[in-house]
Order: structure tokens, then sequence, then C-alpha cells
């Protein structure tokens, strides 16, 4: 330790820091500004952006020491006396913040950068971001945010302007920021690890070194030695299996007796601080019995012999783990009767959520039993897992979700560490806390399964489609997390947006020594959706048709069944298509480019919102409460997760449309499962369609309620009252009265007042096995055409633009939506790009984000994006989902392309320059071999 | 006993040395520091002593008066560009600067640490953790090459962007040590040993880096990478012709060192890069495969050359 002298936003401090600390460590933890975020901890990322002495520096990787005496700019310092810096305010009002955990860092950047560069242009712009990742927007509204910020300064100077969002109007279908936005952009929301937490324990973990390996000793006794380690833990002292889903409940928070991959939990240290934690663990000595590792989908569909297979149950002697099929007509004589038929194989490897925030939890125990803060999607069934792992009753558990940095399906388990920390504060008495590093966070994974299909599709020559059939092998990884689900989402998930009277399939999930697979946004779907509208393309170009037409001619109707029962209500697919195509001039453009040059479509569809719960029961699958008190404030409570993806925000949007309130008045508790009524987590994209029923239902409770009160009070009859602009009153005015004076009639010699709305889908689907896979009260659907130029000597696809149109039913917050469907393009570029998941011997090569590639702003090309309101009859004023859907398109889109820009049919993910250099060489080749025939 | 860790911020450079000289053989130099402090996290590099040389005024200046132009060794990558000399005479050397990791990146990393950066291989830039799990490589003192399943060369990539067109362009860079100063070409600083991939002796530092204005050379820089941001090199190669129409090609990214070829004259365009392409020492421990990296050295080379207008 040594002292070191800093000035931080104008304050001077001197502080005892270790000689080799890291000035991001000495920031959050030593002064405790957590406003500044690590994300990647090898400047990779750009989330720990701070200013020293002016200039941007990457702070997880500059020395504390090399600051001494130097100014330092945190995002903190940045508003002025309560009042948003105008580069904040633009972030705020853009959009540009969704889970908000690369926005300080975002937002030092862009400040340097306008600083030096007060004159910037948007490709500028792009550039200057080019080192801080996002994952939720897709740049686009942080780009558009800094650009107007550049924009209103130049134009500002030396006048006074409004302050921007001065005369906002609010409701339903009007875009506005989350509520927390500007909490987010001052640095000032918490995320899970940076509550303080008085007189902790910090946690790490031993992790296995083998893929498959029987473990024959764990010995402690050095690391039980050592000054400040206070507790080991092994897996023995928590037996009890766990999983998200009641069928697969196959995981244990340690290993016991055998590991199956490569970085599970074998033990864990509790010490005083983290390095004595870290140091302790790498004095364990656990001795391992390598066993056969199956580490492909082969590997693991084969007889295992007389090896030992990865989980003991299962009919058969091999390591499948679900196989799935259904099917609906007959597809062999759909497949005969078809004028063509297009069949390929496709190859897709896995890839990771990449959320920015690593997980990070506290727990402790007190009177009240266990409480947990962590960074999850799913508060309840994680209060559900902890309740059976730890063996105690429901009561004693309660989840408290905070600020969450990203999600995408990566945070939707119940995970071991959760676990591994609530046993260990039980076994000290002291409050433990624990945060992964990003390689750790990768281990986690349960990212999005490797596949790999076969997929037949056939039509007739006038291009209706009459045969699908799809064979699907999917690699879950070492344990079962949403995989049954996605087994059957893979198949499933096919049978719309077209109609196909001969759908089939079979998917087999195989377990393999590798960390587990799970739910990643489009969840199940993703690949299959790829798969199949590259093989529409290739069947509208052999029947010479525009690939655009042909899906036209094929979309389901709204209001119909698809073949396997999915009620189809409202659908936007032919709008979607069309407007795609209109903006990127497809008529005049697709197939008459020059070489090199394309564009490529494709369409795609998602459930909004599982109509089943994952543990059937009859709660509701979402509850929301209203409470409105002596004050007229009305408290939204919610187990509704916001994870960036602004829920809080709609909640209280609906409510305020509902009761006709201003935004002051309705306020969001969300997320606490002691405080706050079950709501089924952040996945399926249900909690807009759910959660915002819920609260609709609610909020009409409420109204029902004051009306009651106010017309008895006033001795008048019953009937409808009209609520808005804060008064409640009757068409002829002889009710006319200040919420307030209606909520003081309300509460009169009864005090607050609290009410109830809940949604329960309706009953949906076939009687037959499997019918209960993708039911959804509603069905998004949309399109995308990319545009892309490819160099034929390289292979190097430069993504140009992509068009993009979602049917989210209705949009209740605009600027959400969009950010929704820029997010999942995004991400779906990543996959179709350069994202993937490698291993050597099970053992993962690129766990961080350096080497696993996210796309940059310059690797995002600009999108144009098209929200389509079909008014869907169930949801909530009309919307449906738009968090996951938009995503299926854009991969097939791309590839689509790069067809029409070379003739070559890329069938692996991601594309890479290699793979589609070889398959031009092997085309030329192929039409050389032709012209010499 | 493990060293106790120690930060040093040395105020000149004769500092700098007599530090190294206290903790000889546990120190090391930081410049901008930026792959340094990310192998020390990773625990690649385990020196108990850094001496930040970041505030050595000397060493941030550009020199363009002589008839050699003088780039401090600490002179930021982002700064180059600043230079009008540079830009006039060596755009290729901005190029390259620029295409180094990302802006944040730039900011802060030298010219200096550039040429400086360690090797890098997929096998070795990874958690203490995850090499035991794999079974620690040569570069980190085990057996075997992993990336080759077994090999006794290591073969981690050279990744300097700026060394390639540096070397292409005749630099020089100016040595200190106890003894004074001495001047070598930049192919000097490396010894295509992918182990120990620099040849720069303990206890010397890095001052500037010299080029000569006003000769004629023209360079061409390219660079292979999956993301216009952030990655580190696949390949990059740079080829200079001055004007005698003499060529050198000089290859990063592909091998444990720079690869130099200089073509004799009246050489045949296709021939030639048959040659070139087959000098780097290559395995598979990039995000491309060997082969396609070996060919884009062919596509890169020949593009540079019709750049230069030679073919």
């Amino acid at each position: 330790m040594k002292a070191l002298q800093l000035t931080v936003n104008g304050k001077k401090l001197q502080v005892m820091v270790p000689e080799h600390e890291m000035l991001s460590t000495v920031i959050r933890e030593t002064l405790g500004m957590t406003g500044t975020k690590t994300g990647c901890s090898q400047g990779s990322c750009g989330a720990c952006t701070v200013l020293v002495n002016q200039e941007p520096v990457l702070s997880c990787i500059t020395p504390a020491f090399r600051c001494e005496g130097a100014e330092i700019s945190t995002i903190e310092g940045l508003a002025n006396a309560g009042e948003l810096h105008d580069l904040q305010k633009q972030f705020v009002e853009k959009g540009a913040i969704q889970c908000g955990f690369c926005t300080p860092g975002m937002v030092m950047t862009a400040l340097d950068f306008t600083r030096k560069n007060p004159s910037a242009k948007i490709q500028d712009i792009k550039e200057a971001l080019s080192g801080n990742v996002c994952r939720c927007t897709g740049y686009k509204k942080i780009i558009e945010a800094v650009a107007t910020y550049v924009s209103e300064s130049q134009m500002k100077k030396g006048k006074n302007t409004k302050p921007a969002g001065a005369e906002r109007k609010y409701g339903i279908g009007i875009s506005r920021p989350s509520l927390e936005a500007g909490r987010k952009v001052q640095g000032m929301a918490d995320y899970a690890d940076d509550y303080p937490l008085k007189n902790a324990l910090h946690v790490k973990f031993v992790r296995s070194l083998y893929p498959h390996a029987k473990i024959t000793g764990v010995f402690t006794d050095e690391a039980k030695a050592m000054e400040g380690v206070r507790y080991i833990a092994c897996g023995e002292e928590l037996p009890v299996k766990f999983g998200v889903l009641p069928i697969s409940q196959d995981e244990l928070a340690m290993a016991i007796h055998k590991t199956r991959y490569v970085g599970e939990i074998v033990a864990a240290v509790a010490a005083d601080t983290e390095a004595i934690a870290e140091k302790a663990c790498q004095r364990i000595k656990v001795h391992y019995e390598p066993l056969k590792a199956y580490l492909t989908i082969d590997d693991s569909l084969k007889d295992a012999g007389e090896s030992e297979r990865i989980h003991e149950y299962g009919k058969y002697n091999n390591n499948v783990h679900k196989k799935a099929e259904l099917r609906f007509g007959d597809q062999e004589k759909g497949l005969k009767e078809a004028d063509i038929v297009s069949a390929m194989s496709f190859e897709m490897e896995g890839v990771s959520h990449g959320f920015t925030e690593p997980h990070a939890a506290s727990a402790w125990w007190d009177e009240n039993g266990l409480t947990i803060i962590t960074a999850t999607q799913v508060p309840h069934y994680l209060h559900r897992a902890l309740a059976r792992t730890l063996e105690v009753p429901l009561s004693r558990v309660r989840v408290i979700k905070p600020h969450v940095g990203g999600g995408f399906g990566g945070k939707s388990d119940p995970f071991p560490h959760e676990i591994i920390i609530a046993h260990i504060a039980r076994k000290t008495g002291r409050p433990v806390r624990v945060r992964l590093n990003r390689e750790e966070v990768f281990l986690t994974n349960h990212g999005r399964h490797p596949s790999r299909m076969t997929i037949r599709i056939g039509a007739g020559r006038d291009g209706i489609f009459n045969v699908l059939d799809a064979d699907i092998a999917i690699d879950g990884g070492a344990y079962g997390s949403f995989g049954v689900v996605t087994s059957y989402y893979n198949g499933v998930l096919l049978q719309a947006p077209y109609k196909i009277e001969n759908f089939g399939f079979k998917t087999y999930r195989v377990y393999t020594n590798k960390p587990q697979c799970g739910a990643m946004r489009g969840h199940g779907a993703v690949n299959s959706r790829f798969a199949v509208e590259c093989l529409i393309d290739d069947l509208a170009h052999r029947l010479n048709m525009d690939p655009v037409e042909i899906r036209m001619k094929n979309f389901l109707d709204a209001d119909s069944l698809t073949v396997g029962q999915y009620r189809i209500t409202s659908n936007g697919s032919v709008e979607s298509i069309r407007k795609v195509a209109e903006q990127s001039s497809w008529k005049k453009r697709h197939g008459a480019l020059e070489y090199g040059h394309g564009l490529g479509v494709g369409c795609g569809f998602f459930i909004s919102g599982s109509a089943l719960p994952i543990i059937r029961n009859e709660l509701p699958q979402s509850t929301v409460h209203l409470k409105v008190d002596f004050d007229g404030r009305v408290l939204i409570s919610s187990g509704a997760s916001d994870i960036g993806q602004g829920s809080d925000t709609m909640l209280a949007m609906i409510v305020g449309e509902e009761l006709g309130l201003s935004p002051d008045m309705v306020f969001v508790l969300g997320a606490d499962t002691l405080l706050t009524p079950v709501d089924m987590g952040s996945y399926s994209s249900r909690v807009t369609f759910m959660a915002g029923n819920a609260a609709r239902d609610a909020a009409e409770n409420l109204k029902r309620e004051i009306i009651n009160a106010v017309t008895a009070s006033l001795g008048i009859p019953g009937g409808e009252l009209l609520f808005s602009n804060n008064r409640v009153f009757s068409n002829d005015k002889t009710v006319d009265l200040d919420w307030n004076k209606a909520v003081e009639i309300l509460t009169a010699k009864r005090g607050a007042v609290s009410v109830s709305g809940k949604y329960i889908s309706p009953k949906l689907g076939g009687d037959f096995k499997g019918a209960g896979a993708g039911l959804s009260p509603s069905y998004s659907f949309g399109a995308c055409v990319a545009e892309v130029r490819v160099d034929p000597e390289t292979g190097h696809v430069k993504l140009l633009h992509v068009w993009g149109a979602h049917d989210c039913g209705k949009a209740l917050n605009p600027m959400a939506v969009e950010g929704q469907l820029e997010g999942s393009w995004h991400m779906g570029i990543g996959q179709a790009m350069s994202e993937e998941m490698k291993y050597h011997e099970g053992l993962l090569l690129n766990n961080n984000f350096l080497d696993y590639k996210i796309p940059t702003s310059l690797d995002t090309p600009d999108f144009s994006t098209n929200i389509i309101e079909t008014i869907d009859p169930e949801g909530p004023f009309g919307a449906k989902e738009c968090g996951e859907g938009a995503l299926h398109p854009v991969i097939p889109a791309i590839a689509n392309a790069i067809y029409d820009a070379v003739g070559v049919r890329v069938t692996r993910l991601p594309i890479k320059a290699d793979e589609v250099l070889a398959l031009i060489q092997k085309k030329k080749l192929n039409e050389m071999k032709e012209q010499m025939l | 006993m493990i060293a106790e860790n120690k930060y040093m911020l040395a105020g000149s450079v004769d500092e700098a040395l007599q530090a190294a000289k206290q903790y000889a053989g546990s120190y090391r130099f930081l410049a901008g520091g930026t792959d340094v402090i990310s192998n020390k996290i990773q625990g690649n590099d385990t020196a108990s002593c850094l001496i930040d040389i970041s505030r050595i005024r000397e060493l941030k200046e550009i020199n363009g008066t002589g008839s050699w132009l003088k780039i401090g060794s600490l002179v930021k990558l982002e700064e180059l560009k600043n230079h009008e000399l540079i830009r006039e005479e060596f755009p290729a050397l901005i190029q390259a600067a620029h295409s180094v990791g990302s802006p944040l990146i730039r900011k802060t990393a030298t010219l200096g640490g550039n040429l400086l950066c360690e090797n890098r291989c997929v096998f070795y830039n990874q958690s203490e953790w995850w090499r035991e799990a794999v079974g620690y490589c040569l570069k980190c003192n085990g057996d075997i090459c992993i990336a080759t399943g077994g090999k006794k060369n290591c073969f981690s990539k050279f990744v300097s962007d700026t060394a390639p067109v540096l070397i292409a362009l005749n630099a020089e860079v100016e040595i200190a040590d106890e003894t004074g100063v001495k001047i070598i070409p930049v192919r000097q600083l490396y010894t295509s040993n992918g182990i120990n991939s620099l040849a720069i002796p303990a206890g010397s530092l890095m001052k500037s880096i010299q080029l000569l204005p006003g000769t004629g050379l023209r360079c061409v820089f390219m660079k292979l990478r999956p993301r216009e941001a952030v990655d580190f090199t696949s390949l990059t190669t740079a080829v200079s012709v001055d004007g005698n129409k003499k060529i050198k090609i000089v290859l990063g990214g592909v091998d444990p060192g720079p690869v130099i070829y200089e073509p004799e004259a009246g050489f045949d365009p296709e021939e030639m890069l048959e040659k070139v392409m087959k000098k780097p020492r290559m395995v598979d421990n990039d995000f491309y495969p060997r082969g396609y990296r070996r060919e884009m050295i062919k596509v890169f080379i020949r593009r540079s050359l019709v750049e230069l207008k030679i073919i």
C-alpha cells in the first residue's frame, strides 16, 4: 500500500492503494464511485472509460499510480448541480440508453471526442465510438445522440435554446425515455456489483480443468490455513439438483464426484478480500481421473460403449438429452408431389449473449431469511431454485433484481454462483459477494446452441410451399438448461410465417462436455430460421421468382391457424416485407446490381410470450399491484424484470394512460420477490404482453374502485367516469374532480388502497403431445433486407445497410421499440458475421471481448428502422413483442444478399471471409469445367 | 518468496535505466501499457516492478528539423497524424497506427510500445487457470506448442502493425542503455523466436524512431482483421518501393517475427508472390485459418504492387 493523490471531479483526495492496483478498482472500490463500470478488464469494451487530465483512458488497464497527482473526471462529475450535461440529455432523449452499463464509458468517450471535434460528422462519431461496446442499442441511437449534441452545440453558440424535452407529451404511442435513463446517464443506477455491503466476504471459485473427469479428491487444508480465508465450500454441501425447467433438474451448484465441462465449479472460497480468495483457490488441489470426453454432436449421438456417459439417465447408451419430433400432414408425400425441392445442410456455431455487465451477486441472511441481490432476468425462478437447493421454505427467500446490464437470455437460469454465495452466507453468518470476470461469464455460457440441420422444403411451380421437413441436431453442452424448449423451438417455430401443410421435424439435443447452452434472444428458432429463409431464396431463384414475391404468396393470413394449431391473430408479414422492399428499391436493384454487390431478404416471426409457464401451476403469468395513498401517487409493483429493455417504463405508461395521470404521479417498484407479486420474468418476449396486460387490468380495477367511491360519496348512480389529465370526470361534468380529490374520496375512512391485476393466457393449442411448444397468445412478424458488398478476391463481406420492419402490434413507446429492433439486428449481425464460441478439446478459446467478436460501431451498418402496427386484439393497447423476433430475418437476409452479390450459398454461421472465398473459387472452377465440356 | 509489487514513475531516461538496473530481472517498462497491463492481469507477465516511463517528456517529442525525422518512442499512436511531415512523407505509418486497437487504445498506446508489443497466441494470451487447463505451452515454460498439437517450436504471432511499415521504410531506432545510445534498424528489435520475441536487451530503453524523409520511398499498408476496430492483426503487409524501384515487402501477424522479402529486379510477379506466401511459419492460432491467411498474403501484396504502380 502506498499513498496516492488524486483530484476526482474537482475533489482532492489521498488514498492508500496497493502499488499495482488499476484505476478502475480505485475509483469503484476505494472511492465507492461505481458509476464507472468494468466489463472486460482488458481494455476491449470501453465501459471503464474516464478522463485523466482531460484525456480518455481505459481505467481497467490504467495503473492507479500512473495518475499520481492527476485530475480524474468520472461520469458522476458531469452533471452540474443536478442539471444534466447537454450530451447526457441527448443520450436520455434519443433513447441511447437501454441497460445503461456501457453508458458511462460511452458518454465519457463521446464527451472527449466532441470537445476536440466540435463539428464531427456521423462517420467520425462512429469511428470515435468504435472502442466502446454496446450490446443493446445497435449503436444507432447512441450515434444519433452524439450527432444531435454536436449539431445543437454548434447552433447554440451564443443563443439560449430551450432544454431538450421541455414540452414533452406523454401517452401510449409517444416516445419517451425510460424512467431510469437520467439515473443511468449519471452513473447513479446501481447494478449488482455496485451495492456497498458491510463486512462482506468475497467468493472465488476453483474450476474444473477437465471436460469430463471423476473427482477423486479435493484438498483444501493449505487454502484453509491462509489468513483471511473464512470458508471453503465443496459440492457435497449442496447436494440438491436444480435447473430452470422442472424436467431438467440436472445441475449442481458445485460438481460432486465428477465434472462435466472445463470451467465447472468444483469448490468455492470465501475470504476477506477477492485477492485472498483467488490465491486460496490456487492452493486447493483437486485430483481428477479423466473420462472420455464427448465434444461434438457426433460423439454424443453414438453409442457410448463402455465409456461413462455424461449423465446417467436416458433410455439409450448415448448422450442424447432430448429428442423432439412433431409431424403434420405427410412430408414424404409432400416431397413427392412438389414440383421443386430445395434441400441443404447447415451448420451454426454457438454464440454468447455478450451482455456488457458480468454476473455479480450479494447475499445475506437475517431475521427474514435469505436476501440476494443479483443480476437476473428471472427473480421468480431463482427464488424457487434457491429455496429448493438450500432446502428452506419459499417464504425464507427474497430475490432483489437491481439494474441489470443486459441479459438477452443469459441471465435467465438460476446460477451456481448465486446458490453458492447464499449457502456460504448462511454458513458464515456474513454477507457474501461474488462477481464473475469476463472469462467466467463466457464459461457460464447458456448461449445459443451450436446446431446442424438438414432441411428440405418443396413447392409447386407456382411457388406455393407444400412441404417442410427438418432434421436438426443441437449441442446442448453439459446440462439441460432451457434445452428441452430449445429442442422443440428449433423445429416447431418453422410452422409460420408461411402456410405449410406437410410440416414435420425431428430434433436431437445432445449433452457434450462443454459449458451448457440455453436460451438466447430469438430462442431456439434463429438457426433454423436462417436455414429455411436461405432455402426459400434458393427456391425462388430456381423458380425464377422474386424472393419477395414468393414469400408474399405463402404468408399465413391474419386470424388463422397454423398446421400445428398456433392461433395467429394480427399479422404484419405483408406490410413488413413490402416496407423493406420498397425502401431498399428491391424491385429495381435485386438481381440487377454489379458483381460483388447484392441485396437479400429474410422474414421471421416469434412468440409473444409463452402461453404455458415453465412450472405448471394455476398462478397467473403476471400479477401487478397498484397502491394509491393520501399523496395521490400510484405505486406499481410488479415482478417483471427490467433488464434494460424498458419494461418498468412500459408499466408506468400503461397505468398512466389508463388512469389519465401524468408521469410524475406513477412510480414503479420492480422485481423484488418479497415486495412485488409474481411475474415469471423476462424471457420468451412475454413482458409487454403479459405484465402489460396485468398492469392494465390492475388500472381498470383501480378505476372501478374510484368510480364506486366517488359516485357513492356524491350519491349518484355508479357508471362510467373518465380519467384524463389528472382529473376524474363525467361527460356531463356532474363529476369533475382533481385526481387528488378523487383519491381523497377513495381513501377516506379506508386508507391506502391496493388493487391487483393479472394476466392469464387463454387456453390454446391442440391436444397432441408437444402441442404446447411455441404456443403464444400472439405472434410477432417481420422482415429485413440487407445490402452487402463482397470482395471476390478476399471473400470479405461488408455490410452496407439493413432495412428492417417488425410488426409489434402497437408501439407503446416507439423509441424503445426501435431500440429493441436495432439491438436485435445488431446481435443477429454479430452471429452472422463474426461471433462464435471456439473450443480446443472442450476448453473455450475465445473467452474475452477481444477474441469473441461483437461488432463495433464501425462493423454495424446503418439501419432503416420501421415499426409495423397491426393492433393485436389481446395485447395491451394492441401491443406484442419486439425484443427477439426482429433478430430472425437479418441473418438470412445477409446470406441471401451474398448470394445476390456473388452467387454463392453460405450455409455456415458465422459467415467468414475464408469460406466465402472458397465458395467463390469453387463456383468459378465449376463454371470453367462446364465451359470446357 | 514473492517479490513485493513496485510501481515507479520515472522522470527521465536515466532514472528509468537506473530503476531497471535496480530491479534487474523483475521489471517491466510501461509506456502506454495497454498490452503489458492486459498481460499482467492475465498472468502472462509477472514482473513485480513496473517502471512507468510515460512521463519522460523528452521521449514524447517529434523532431523533424534535422535530416532525420525523430519520433519519440512515447508519441502516442493517435498523435502521429497531427504531424505534417509524417502526414506528407509517411502516410502508411499513420494508417498502420490508426489500425491498432480502438480509438481509446490509440490515445494511450505509444509508437515505441507498439514496436515492442509482445508476440501473441490464442493458446498463450489466456488466464493462468486457462493455461493450466490446456497444459502450459512452450511460451509459458511448457514442453510443446499446443496450437500445433506438439511441435517444439513456438508460433506465437508477431502483431505490431507499425513495425512492418517502419521496416519497409528503413526506419531505425535509438536504444539507450547505461553505456550510451546506439542506433539499430527496426528489424533488429526482433528475434523471430516466438518465446522471446524481442531482441532489445534487458536494461535498455527505446528513445526514438528515426525516419529519413525526402527519399522518395513510397509505402502501402494493409491489414486483415475480422472487425474494423479493436482486433489484433491476422495479417499485416507493408510494401515499399524507392526511387530505384527497389521493392521491400514486410509481413506481420503471420510468423513469430516480421517477414521481409526483397525481390530482385526484373522479378516475375506471380512467382514472387508464391515465394512470399510460403515464407511465414504460420499455424492455426488465429480467427482465420492458416491457408486463407497465406492466400491473402498474395492478394494483399498484389494489390499493394498495383497501388504502387509496379504491376
